[in-house]
């Protein structure tokens, strides 16, 4: 049985690997979690990058520097979440002809990665690798700002919960307290809390009455919903991964406790929160950089779930990697030779460091100077079992 | 070339921490404690060159002497259990080590940033190898010859009257003590080895990844340490080192091509190889008795046994 | 505030008893195999998980009632259990611990990764019964869904005692945990006493697994590592091989677990659990029920 598959598989990559032969084509590569508990993430990451490829391949692919045409490819490559084999996987990637690379899943894999590179560009003095990479899904904030090869496309979170608060400030004018629980042992989930929500929540005249914490695979969460009982706030922010935000919720529904507003993590405004818990989670706002509310993000959404991914905001932010990536290889004239490849990878990282604003999917993005961007965001609410944008700030 | 240099880093650094557990195994005992200590080095190792700027090298040296001198405080206690109970006061230290690092924050301006542990957030920026102009070939080399130093040690003193004493011990500690071994001081003594080298290993892992937190050093980990040896068999130091090539160089490195299948067969492989080699895949030295009770110097008739 | 802490310290303790039923559960699965074969299995934890979503997996072919889903985890647990019997075990030479550890531990990581590719790693959400239910006495709250959860524990921890000390079977799961050279020379066929004993701490590893998932109403593979450690930690406190110290370490990790969290913050929270365990360890090195061996 798994002869046969191992069989299988090699012979599907061999075949997909040939007609990539016949022309000039530029890779780049994809890297990330596929496989273990957070290989879904990877996966959609996956299917995104390849429904980009098609359609951009489909609309002449890019063109070179002497003018001529040439086809993208795309291979992605697992790292587990694991820091070793994340550095590992983009050493072979930098061994390959990929132009740069895109990913990774992991901010516990993002932040060795980048601490691996050059940290500022022509420094001789710095022996790190001088390699690309425009990141997709790792989000935890300021870790662009490590290395200068790095970029990201990952939305601004200190921005969304920002504009949450204030939102929220003037929608619900009679909200005044917020409790806080905190999925401690996971650095996105404990920096996005501590340093962007309660921030913005004391910011726009929230009184913070309580902090809940937990660890990732806790099972009970009754003393911390006993304490939010207590606390009795108008608005309880949930900054957790889906496994540990539907506990609590499931919680806080036996114990009866019904806030005002609910605020979750940007991470749990997707498919899986609903999956584990669509009724607990109704109401639960989240602001994200992704939700098909135009036409391009409907095709961008149904192109990847035919690739058998689904689009959210982190598989958004692949494609969006990959049409930004076509404009700005379009815009280097790199030469696409084996000899140019190290040329043409710095190439693309200043035509990238040079850009102030792309083209999104749910509008213009801005770039920053450290290598961050500030996206587009609408808030959504979980509503009969699926997501509904509540608010829609751009419009 | 670039990646198997970085390869070969990962190697140096996962033999370091089998050996680390092969000495403990030597004497019979199951230790979970081994990434407790690899994070102690890699936290004090790091701490040295990127908080205080000492050299690689005395920073390694003092996250290894600090180590073993931490495992053998832990040693004596937790040695007055054995087997299973050794392996969870073993597993309870190690988690208390990692829960120490969880809760640590101990940070210091440098260069206007500020540089050091920093909770759950971990300890970024330990980025000594890089600013010093160390290619990737040069950290590869230096691990290596730590390495090979290590190794080099290990397969002397099991060569040694030392070696045979570890084995006695773990063969049988009844007859081991009957034949006048002190059983507490031998196995403090494998355990000390053992943190002594495995805080090498952490040293060496936090400058290769330049960022560590305190979620790399769980249970997995030291779950690996152990399975090292075990897999390559405890026959001698090359086992380990074998083992940790099949692990790290071929199922995780070499089966990348196969994709989401690769973690599948992962550790579909590990059972099947103990299932097949029941002994590690360099088998186990014979009777260790022997060579103690037996008038000829064990000297020689290991060295005939390994031949 | 004096009094809010008392009510809080008792009620952490209650809850923390209630879930501690489902580490005994998983300790006494531990204990059950150890006792008879005197083996580690590190498999445990995620035999018991992958059974849950055997469970699971069922009531998304035909809707069932929630005690069926458990019961069909409790069996899918049991079947695995034989698997990781025949993977890890019955193959290796009893000559060899080490050469048993390791596959199980390499069967850990092939189910857990299992587990993971069929579900996506998705959280699934997972039946439990009487979850709106409370008994209230004073200011103290007791979960009717976790007296549930104590009661099936409680139950299966009775058909046990039965099946091990009123039944032939039990007679020779006993004889063979004993003496297995003199068992078997009394004409028991050691072999199949084990693969049974498996089975059966498979399906108690299973009943625990549902239970700890109907707790939370949610089922993720991220739960099958805490597993393994609580049973680990269960066992050792307890005494091996012994089924009373499962059940009385159970309750006490799970009261120590909620009340150090109460009282130091979930952050410290386990050192001092780990702490204490090492102490505990250290300072009565057999458990307590097991002898002061600590042989294995």
């Amino acid at each position: 049985m798994k002869l046969k598959n191992f069989a299988a598989a090699s012979i599907v990559t061999m075949m997909a690997a040939m007609p990539a032969l016949a022309e000039t084509t530029i890779k780049i590569a994809g890297f990330g979690a596929s496989s273990g508990v957070v290989g879904i993430f990877g996966q959609n990451s996956s299917a995104a990058m390849q429904a980009a490829v098609e359609k951009i391949n489909s609309e002449g692919g890019v063109t070179l520097a002497n003018g001529s045409k040439a086809m993208l490819e795309t291979e992605y490559y697992d790292d587990r979440c694991n820091a070793e084999e994340g550095i590992s996987v983009l050493r072979r990637i930098a061994t390959t002809n990929a132009a740069i690379a895109v990913g990774p899943t992991c901010s516990n894999v993002a932040e060795p990665l980048f601490g691996i590179l050059q940290a500022k560009v022509d420094d001789a003095g710095d022996t790190g690798l001088q390699f690309p990479i425009f990141t997709d899904v790792a989000i935890k904030g300021g870790l662009a700002g490590i290395s200068e090869w790095v970029f990201r496309n990952t939305p601004s979170e200190a921005t969304m919960y920002d504009d949450l608060f204030a939102w929220l400030r003037a929608t619900y004018p009679d909200t005044k307290t917020i409790f806080g629980g905190v999925e401690e042992d996971f650095a996105h989930s404990r920096f996005t809390w501590y340093s962007v929500m309660k921030a913005a929540a004391e910011k726009h005249g929230f009184e913070v009455v309580g902090e809940g914490q937990w660890l990732l695979n806790d099972t009970n969460f009754s003393n911390q919903a006993r304490a939010m009982r207590r606390a009795e706030p108008d608005i309880i922010a949930i900054s957790a991964h889906p496994f540990t935000t539907c506990g609590m919720l499931r919680e806080m529904d036996r114990q009866k406790i019904s806030p005002k507003v609910l605020v979750g993590l940007t991470s749990s405004s997707s498919l899986e929160t609903l999956t584990g818990c669509a009724n607990e989670a109704e109401g639960l706002i989240i602001p994200t950089s992704f939700a098909p509310v135009n036409d391009a993000a409907k095709y961008a959404a149904d192109a990847v779930a035919a690739k058998g991914g689904a689009l959210d905001l982190h598989s958004a932010a692949a494609w969006e990697n990959f049409m930004i990536l076509r404009d700005v290889i379009n815009a280097a004239g790199i030469e696409g030779t084996a000899e140019s490849l190290q040329s043409d990878r710095r190439k693309i990282r200043d035509a990238l460091g040079a850009l102030d604003t792309v083209e999104g999917l749910l509008g213009t993005n801005k770039r920053l100077p450290d290598g961050e961007a500030v996206k587009p965001y609408v808030f959504v609410g979980a509503k009969d079992g699926g997501w509904a944008v509540v608010h829609n700030p751009g419009s | 070339m670039e990646f198997y240099l970085g390869l070969l880093q990962i190697l140096g650094v996962h033999t370091l921490l089998g050996l680390s557990a092969y000495v403990v195994l030597l004497t019979g005992q199951v230790s979970m404690a081994q990434a407790g200590f690899y994070a102690v080095g890699a936290y004090v190792a790091a701490m040295c060159t990127a908080m205080f700027g000492i050299h690689i090298l005395p920073a390694v040296i003092i996250a290894s002497v600090s180590t073993g001198i931490l495992a053998m405080i832990v040693g004596f206690p937790a040695l007055r259990v054995r087997g299973l109970m050794l392996v969870v006061a073993t597993l309870a230290f190690g988690e208390m080590v990692r829960m120490f690092f969880f809760n640590f924050r101990w940070q210091i301006e440098r260069d206007g940033k500020l540089i050091g542990p920093n909770g759950a957030e971990g300890f970024r920026a330990i980025r000594f190898f890089p600013e010093n102009g160390w290619e990737t070939g040069d950290v590869a080399l230096f691990i290596w010859c730590i390495v090979v130093i290590v190794l080099g040690l290990l397969w002397w003193v099991d060569n040694t009257r030392a070696g045979a004493v570890l084995r006695a011990v773990g063969h049988d500690e009844v007859a081991a003590q009957s034949v006048g071994l002190n059983l507490t001081t031998i196995k403090v003594a494998a355990m000390a080895l053992g943190g002594a080298i495995a805080g090498i290993g952490g040293g060496l892992y936090a400058h290769t990844v330049t960022h560590i937190e305190h979620g790399v050093f769980g249970i997995l980990l030291a779950t690996f340490a152990i399975a090292y040896p075990i897999l390559g068999g405890l026959g001698s130091v090359f086992g380990t080192l074998l083992a940790v090539i099949f692990i790290q160089g071929f199922l995780v490195e070499g089966l990348r091509f196969i994709g989401d299948w690769r973690s599948l067969l992962f550790g579909a492989l590990i059972l099947l190889v103990m299932n097949l080699r029941p002994t590690g895949l360099l088998g186990e030295r014979m009777s260790p008795l022997k060579t103690l009770f037996s008038r000829k110097s064990p000297v020689v008739t290991n060295a005939k046994e390994t031949q | 505030m004096d009094y809010y802490f008392f009510i809080d310290l008792i009620q952490s303790l209650v809850d923390g008893l209630l879930f501690g039923t489902t580490y005994a559960l998983i300790g006494i699965g531990f204990t059950l195999i150890f006792g008879v074969m005197r083996k580690l299995n590190l498999a445990y934890g995620a035999a018991a998980l992958a059974g849950t979503y055997v469970g699971l997996a069922a009531a998304f072919v035909t809707p069932l009632p929630p005690i069926l889903v458990f019961f069909v985890s409790a069996l899918g647990s049991g079947i695995i259990g034989y698997i990781v019997y025949l993977g890890c075990f019955r193959y290796t030479p009893s000559s060899h611990p080490m050469a048993a550890l390791l596959a199980s531990v390499g069967m850990l990581l092939f189910i857990d990764e299992l587990v993971i590719h069929l579900s996506h790693g998705m959280p699934y959400p997972y039946p439990s019964v009487l979850r709106n239910a409370e008994i209230t006495l004073g200011e103290i709250w007791i979960r009717g869904d976790m007296l549930f959860v104590f009661g099936i524990c409680v139950l299966a921890m009775v058909i046990l005692y039965w099946l091990l000390y009123r039944t032939s079977l039990g007679l020779a799961t006993r004889a063979v945990s004993q003496q297995p050279r003199a068992a078997q020379l009394c004409g028991i066929p050691t072999g199949q006493v084990n693969a049974l004993t498996f089975v059966i701490s498979g399906v108690l590893g299973g009943t625990a697994g549902a239970m700890t998932a109907a707790a939370v109403g949610v089922l993720s593979p991220i739960i099958a590592m805490s597993l393994t450690t609580k049973g680990l930690i269960v066992v050792v406190i307890g005494g091996l091989g012994s089924i009373p110290g499962a059940i009385i370490g159970g309750l006490m990790v799970g009261a120590a677990e909620n009340v150090f969290q109460l009282l130091r913050g979930v952050t410290e929270r386990d050192i001092y659990v780990m702490l204490l365990l090492f102490i505990f360890l250290t300072l009565r090195p057999g458990g307590l029920f097991g002898n002061t061996e600590g042989r294995d």
